[in-house]
This record gives C-alpha cells, sequence and structure tokens, in this order.
C-alpha cells in the first residue's frame, strides 16, 4: 500500500521548482520547466545554480514587475509544452497580446530583460501595429509622447509623404494656428503688464515711422487682402503681420516684436488700421506704380510666409527674453546691447535680395521693445 | 498612481534602442520615416534602420501611373539621402517602376554602403538592366531579381558571400550563369525561373536548396555533395524535347547522382520524363539514405521508363516517409496495349519493405494498370502505412466503380492503413 502511495506522489515530487525573486523583493515558486524557456533564468540555474531556495533565489532586472513575470510565466508555460501546432500557438498568441498599450510596453521591456526573444518578437509586432497607419497625434496620445518638436521641425517638407504643396500650406496654417492657441494661453498671463509697455513703445514707433516713410509701400489692395484674411483665420497672426508690415505707415511693424505677447493690440490695431491709412494711400501713390508695389508685396508677401515659422521663433524667444529684461532692469543700456545680437543673429535670416529697409526696421523693433 | 498624471509617462520612448529596432522592421517603411515627427526622442530614430523595404504602401496611390512612379522615386531618393549608417538589406518591389535611372543611382548608393541583402522586384515592360556596381558589393549575401538583364563584367570574380540567388525571369547569358554559380563558393540556395533554354553544369559545393523552373536544355547537377532539398519544374519545347531524343546520357545519374543527403525531392511538369531520358541506370549504385520526401507530379504511368524513374527512386529511399505522386491526364486514353505488369516483380527486389512510410497521396488518377500496380505495391510493402489517399483524375466517371473494387482486394501490409478515396 505504501508503494502505491509512492507511486501517487511520485510525480508532484519530480516537479522541481525555482525561487524567483522580483525587484520589489517579493519572492515567487516556478514550475522549473516553465521559467527554464526564458534564457535568462536559464542561464541564471544552469551557469550559477542560482534559484534552487529561497536564500539563492534568481532575482529578475527592474524591468519585471510580479505582474509582468505572471504573464511571461502564462507565455512560456503554454509554449515550452513541445505538442502543440503552430495554429495554435498563434492563436494563443494572437489572445495572449489583447491588452491595454501600457502593459503591452512593459510587457516588451520585461521579455527584453529575460531575453525571452519570441515574446519581444510578438510584442515589437503588436506595438508596429498599433503605431501603423495612424497620425502624428494619435500616436502622441496612445503612447502619451511629448509634443515637443518645434514648429519648425514639424513642417520640414522631407516629412510630407505626398509632397502635394496644398497639403503642406494647410499644415503650415495648422502649425501657425496652434502657435496661436499657445500664444494667447501666453499673452492671457501677462497681459496686464504689457500695455502699458506697448501704448510707449507704439507712440514711439509711430513718430519713428511716420518720418521713416520712404518705401511707399502703402498696397490699398493689400488691405482688403489683409481683412479678408483676417476673416479667413483670424488666429493667423503672421500673416496679418506681415501685411501689417508692408504697410510704410506700419503701425502693425512696431507689433512685430511685440507680437508674441499682445494679439489683442495687433487686433486694435489692424481694425484701425484702414481709416488711418485711407488718407495716405490715396493721395500719394498713382494707381500704375501702386499695381506694381501691390504685387511686390504679395510676391514680399509669400516669401516672408515661407521664412515665417523660423522668424517666429526667433521672435518669440526674444520676445519672452525681453519681456524678462525688460521687468528687471530700469535703464535701457542692457536692452540696446540685447536688442544688437538679436539683430545679428536675425539678419542671419535675411536673403540677400531682400529690401535693405527691412534691416532698419528690425532694428528699430529691437530698441523700440 | 499610474494613469492620471498632470504629465503621464511615456510607454514607448524609453524602450532599448534594440526594440525600437524591431519595432520599426514591422513597420511600413513610411510609418517608420513618419516617426521623425512624434517628438524628439524620435527625431530620425529610423534614420538608422539597416533594412529598408519599399512596396507599393510607400506611397498615396491614384490613377496617374507617372505621378505614382515620380512619388516613390522621390520617396525613396529622400530616405536613402536622410538615411544615416549601414544599410544590410534593400528590397523595391513595385510595379510602378521598371526601367528607371534612379535605380541605378540606388545601386550606386548602396554599394558604398555595405548592402547584404538586395531584392530587386521591378514591374512588367522594359527590364532593368542590373549596372556594373551591383557587381562591386563585396558583402552581398543575398540578391534577388526579378525582371531584370543581368550581365556580369567579364572581370567579375564573383560574390564571395553569397549564399542566397534568386533569378526570376532574367535574362542572362547561360554562361554566366554557371560562372557565376562557381564563383560564388558560400552559395547555399539556388532559384533560377523562367530562364529560358538554360544548359547548365552545377558547381556549388555548399549548395543545400536547389529551386528550378523554366526550359531547361540540360541540367546537370557537376558538384551539389550537400544538396537537402531539390524542386524542379521542367517545360518542355518542341526542340528540347527532340534535343532529348539524340541525348544518350543517362539523365537520372546526371541529375541525381551526386546527392546522397538528399531530404526532399519535388518534380513538376516533365521533371519525371526528364529524368527517364537516356540509358536505364539499371541498379542505383547510390542509397538515398536521408531522402524522406518525394513528390512527383504528372507522371506518365504509361511510359514505361517513367515509371521505372519512380520505381527506382522509391526502392533507393530506406527511410522514405511521405510521398505524393500524380498522373498525367495523357493517361486518360486507355488504350488496349498489353501492360508489361511483370515489370513489377522484375524491378523491384522482393524483401523491398517500405518501413518509413507513412503518407501517400495520388491524385489524377485515371486508374491505367501501372498507377494500381504501384497503388497495390505500396500497400503491399509499408507496415506503418497510416493513410492512402486517392484521388481520381476529374474526367473520370465510369471507371471510378472499377478502380474502387480493384482497390478493395488489395492486401494491406499495415493494419492502421486508411484508404481515402477522395470524391470531387
Amino acid at each position: 500500500m505504501s508503494e502505491l502511495n509512492m507511486a501517487v506522489i511520485k510525480p508532484e515530487m519530480m516537479k522541481s521548482y525555482i525561487w524567483i525573486e522580483t525587484a520589489d523583493g517579493s519572492l515567487q515558486q516556478v514550475e522549473q520547466e516553465v521559467a527554464m524557456f526564458c534564457p535568462l533564468i536559464c542561464h541564471e540555474v544552469i551557469q550559477k545554480g542560482m534559484g534552487s531556495s529561497k536564500n539563492h533565489a534568481i532575482s529578475l532586472p527592474q524591468r519585471v514587475n510580479p505582474a509582468m513575470l505572471s504573464l511571461m510565466l502564462d507565455y512560456c508555460r503554454f509554449h515550452q509544452v513541445p505538442g502543440h501546432s503552430n495554429k495554435e500557438r498563434k492563436s494563443f498568441d494572437e489572445k495572449f497580446i489583447r491588452m491595454d498599450t501600457k502593459r503591452l510596453c512593459e510587457l516588451t521591456s520585461a521579455a527584453d530583460s529575460l531575453q525571452l526573444k519570441p515574446l519581444v518578437d510578438l510584442t515589437s509586432r503588436a506595438l508596429a501595429r498599433i503605431i501603423e497607419g495612424k497620425t502624428p497625434e494619435e500616436i502622441r496620445e496612445i503612447f502619451h509622447l511629448p509634443d515637443d518638436l518645434t514648429e519648425e521641425e514639424k513642417l520640414e517638407p522631407l516629412k510630407n509623404i505626398t509632397d502635394d504643396p496644398r497639403i503642406r500650406l494647410l499644415n503650415r496654417l495648422y502649425a501657425k494656428k496652434r502657435k496661436e492657441l499657445k500664444e494667447r494661453e501666453r499673452i492671457k498671463n501677462v497681459e496686464a503688464e504689457e500695455e502699458r509697455v506697448d501704448d510707449r513703445s507704439v507712440d514711439d514707433l509711430l513718430s519713428f515711422i511716420n518720418g521713416e516713410d520712404s518705401k511707399g509701400i502703402k498696397p490699398s489692395k493689400n488691405k482688403k487682402k489683409n481683412r479678408r484674411k483676417k476673416d479667413q483665420q483670424k488666429n493667423t497672426s503672421p500673416s496679418e503681420v506681415i501685411e501689417i508690415n508692408e504697410q510704410s505707415n506700419g503701425l502693425k511693424v512696431s507689433d512685430l516684436g511685440e507680437t508674441s505677447e499682445k494679439q489683442d493690440v495687433t487686433d486694435e490695431m489692424f481694425a484701425s488700421k484702414p481709416e488711418f491709412d485711407d488718407g495716405d494711400v490715396d493721395d500719394e501713390i498713382d494707381p500704375a506704380l501702386k499695381e506694381k508695389i501691390d504685387r511686390e508685396v504679395e510676391d514680399f508677401a509669400r516669401r516672408l510666409n515661407s521664412d515665417w515659422p523660423e522668424r517666429m521663433q526667433e521672435i518669440l524667444s526674444f520676445g519672452q527674453d525681453m519681456k524678462v529684461q525688460h521687468h528687471s532692469s530700469n535703464g535701457n543700456g542692457t536692452i540696446k546691447k540685447y536688442s544688437d545680437n538679436q539683430i545679428r543673429s536675425r539678419n542671419n535670416y535675411y536673403p540677400s535680395n531682400w529690401p535693405y529697409g527691412w534691416n532698419n526696421f528690425d532694428r528699430m523693433l529691437m530698441q523700440s521693445v | 498612481m499610474k494613469m492620471g498624471d498632470v504629465a503621464a509617462l511615456d510607454l514607448i520612448s524609453d524602450l532599448p534602442q534594440s526594440i525600437i529596432e524591431i519595432i520599426f522592421t514591422y513597420l511600413p517603411i513610411r510609418d517608420a520615416v513618419r516617426t521623425s515627427m512624434l517628438s524628439t526622442k524620435w527625431r530620425y530614430r529610423w534614420a538608422t534602420l539597416t533594412e529598408l523595404v519599399f512596396d507599393g504602401t510607400c506611397v498615396t496611390l491614384c490613377n496617374d501611373r507617372a505621378l505614382v512612379e515620380k512619388s516613390i522615386v522621390n520617396f525613396i531618393t529622400r530616405t536613402l539621402f536622410l538615411h544615416q549608417g549601414p544599410i544590410h538589406k534593400f528590397q523595391l518591389s513595385t510595379t510602378y517602376l521598371q526601367c528607371c535611372p534612379d535605380i541605378d543611382q540606388w545601386l550606386l548608393f548602396l554599394s558604398r554602403n555595405d548592402i547584404k541583402e538586395l531584392i530587386l522586384e521591378l514591374g512588367e515592360g522594359e527590364w532593368f538592366r542590373v549596372p556594373s556596381c551591383l557587381f562591386n558589393c563585396k558583402k552581398l549575401t543575398r540578391l534577388e531579381l526579378h525582371r531584370c538583364e543581368f550581365d556580369p563584367p567579364p572581370n567579375f570574380k564573383g560574390f564571395s558571400s553569397l549564399r542566397s540567388l534568386n533569378l526570376h525571369q532574367v535574362l542572362v547569358a547561360p554562361e554566366a550563369i554557371e560562372s557565376l554559380i562557381s564563383s560564388c563558393p558560400a552559395l547555399e540556395s539556388l532559384s533560377l525561373t523562367y530562364s529560358d533554354s538554360l544548359d547548365l553544369n552545377i558547381n556549388a559545393p555548399n549548395l543545400k536548396y536547389l529551386y528550378l523552373e523554366g526550359e531547361f536544355k540540360d541540367v546537370c547537377l557537376e558538384n551539389t555533395p550537400l544538396l537537402v532539398e531539390i524542386s524542379v519544374a521542367m517545360y518542355m519545347t518542341d526542340d528540347i524535347a527532340e534535343h532529348f531524343e539524340q541525348s544518350s546520357s543517362c539523365n537520372f545519374i546526371k541529375f541525381l547522382g551526386g546527392v546522397p543527403l538528399l531530404n526532399k525531392l519535388v518534380g513538376y511538369i516533365y521533371f519525371t520524363k526528364y529524368l527517364s531520358i537516356g540509358a536505364d541506370p539499371g541498379r542505383l549504385p547510390i542509397t538515398y539514405s536521408q531522402l524522406k520526401i518525394i513528390e512527383l507530379h504528372q507522371v506518365s504511368f504509361e511510359d514505361m521508363k517513367e515509371i521505372m524513374v519512380v520505381i527506382r527512386l522509391i526502392t533507393n529511399s530506406p527511410i522514405l516517409t511521405e510521398l505524393k505522386v500524380s498522373g498525367s491526364s495523357n493517361s486518360l486514353a486507355a488504350t488496349e496495349e498489353e501492360y508489361d505488369l511483370d515489370l513489377w516483380e522484375k524491378e523491384c527486389p522482393s524483401d523491398c519493405s517500405f518501413n518509413h512510410l507513412k503518407f501517400v497521396k495520388m491524385t489524377d488518377i485515371a486508374g491505367v494498370p501501372h498507377e494500381m500496380e504501384l497503388i497495390k505495391f505500396l500497400l503491399k510493402n509499408s507496415p506503418v502505412l497510416e493513410t492512402m489517399s486517392i484521388t481520381p483524375c476529374v474526367f473520370l466517371k465510369d471507371r471510378k466503380l472499377s478502380m474502387l473494387i480493384e482497390l478493395v482486394r488489395f492486401r494491406r501490409a499495415s493494419d492502421q492503413a486508411e484508404i481515402v478515396f477522395v470524391q470531387n
């Protein structure tokens, strides 16, 4: 009878267990044949003789937490049995990887640290399937990726797979919109303190500009365009500002430096522009010249447009810094110094065939802020 | 604790680069390139990919063929330009590109970048002429060309690391192929399809897998001692048939005389006929001690010589496990000829026993006497047979019953044998 008992008990005792310790310190026993399916554990057992007792438990790398360990052991438990057909294994795999993205990523990491290559391949393929066909925004949302590329980088035409100029333009507009929204937020935070600064600088500029009125670029056509554009893309200030720039009465030019902070002011200015300009425009330029100038300015706008994202970056970063500077120091000395540096770097953006007058404007802008 | 943080943790960007690369290999190239737009950590992370696979999914397709071609070319050129580091695998499989000067430039770029695996699968139309820079790719291990013109320069010394060669519908001079094969000592897998009228002497000491399809005048496996798997689909034109009439050498020995390690043999169309041509080898000098699987399709059971080929093969394969034979539709014309049924007793050793044969599948059986003899022979001498599956020829209407009656009488050596008569 005792022999019979022995016969019954024996199979159980034959199964050997391995002690495993996860990074959080918890210990558990795992059937040997299941655990040995993982190359890392296998190595530890064979080469180092670990895992035979509680004290000599195999400590797993940090990326393997108990939840992941149990998932991986489920995987090993199924696949280490030689009897399953390929079809069965495939359907097991399909069901196995149905989990949320976070767990999938953790599992990939854990499988990699245990060198369980078939599972790494399986999870990687699942992750690839998730990424495939989705837009960058969707992917960022799924994986919680930070949206920390600059607009310039995002707009690099090489990334535009379809190569359609309309899509490129659209991307740019969207980017500008996003930027505007961001800036509006920032403006709201510092609005109160800026207004005073703005008024002063605008007045200064006005007087300066009126004296500087040499280019004669006063396209009435552009005005209309501006208004139209304003209606269409209310948030796209760069285009507005560009049109504004072209006005030699450049009220808006003054806003170039402050655009980053004061959209509201810009809008105000824009609103007041028609009244301001009409008088000047009608008086001084004859129609033929006006048309020529209009065309020039349109070209200009387009060129500016293409460079605008970089310039905006510069302006924004500069503008922010300037703000800080202004508040902290009372004198103009520091500000002027800043502006010189800024001008030097910003001049690098200027294509050589730009009208020379632009340099003056910039310098003036920097000084005024 | 885990979710719902204000700054939710990035799930994926911090995975080890090796895993990211695996993910990239499972992504179509277009999606991989787009990951550059995700975040700073992903910027140009794809650019170190060593495997680039371009196909029709790279660009959005539309009806304007020229536009699609232009955008594919654009995409590939830009991707190569942005890429950093070595490129080990380059695959171009698209019917939208045919002969295109940009491909030459890409190949030149690749030849400077340690390319190891090159697959070019281009569209119908004008075939692409492979530029000479391809022959400068010293590290090439795998070459696959579809619909190209292949013309090695005279001083070409071969690819010393080439392990796999696959030429499909490639215009190449027969001598060029022969010398290419013999100058690639590491060649393990060779596939030649639809390269017409070749007269081949294959000298490849490391060759393990051979796959041939097309019209061959003559194939001689001169030096292929390590060959493990052979699959041949041999088409025949009239001139080739004529040529065969006049040949005196024994094709069987020429082809299967030097492959002692053969594990699997598959033949289609006229392969068995090809083997049957020439002098009768008599008792074969070699035993295929590793041959487990034999598949011979379109065997004409009215041609004594072809039947002999089958008999010789199966009786010289002691560990044969799986046998598939399909009849030729020529057998339909059931003539009243005298069938030399004694053949079976004469040629097969009386103690012949297929001790490992488990699965037999006979298809397109017309009930021709020799077919039935073969089935009878197999059933009688296969002690471990599990399944004998018989699929009659589709045109056979009235003879099915008589075939079945005959089948039922056959003695079976294996008590587990199941005879499955497949109804269409």
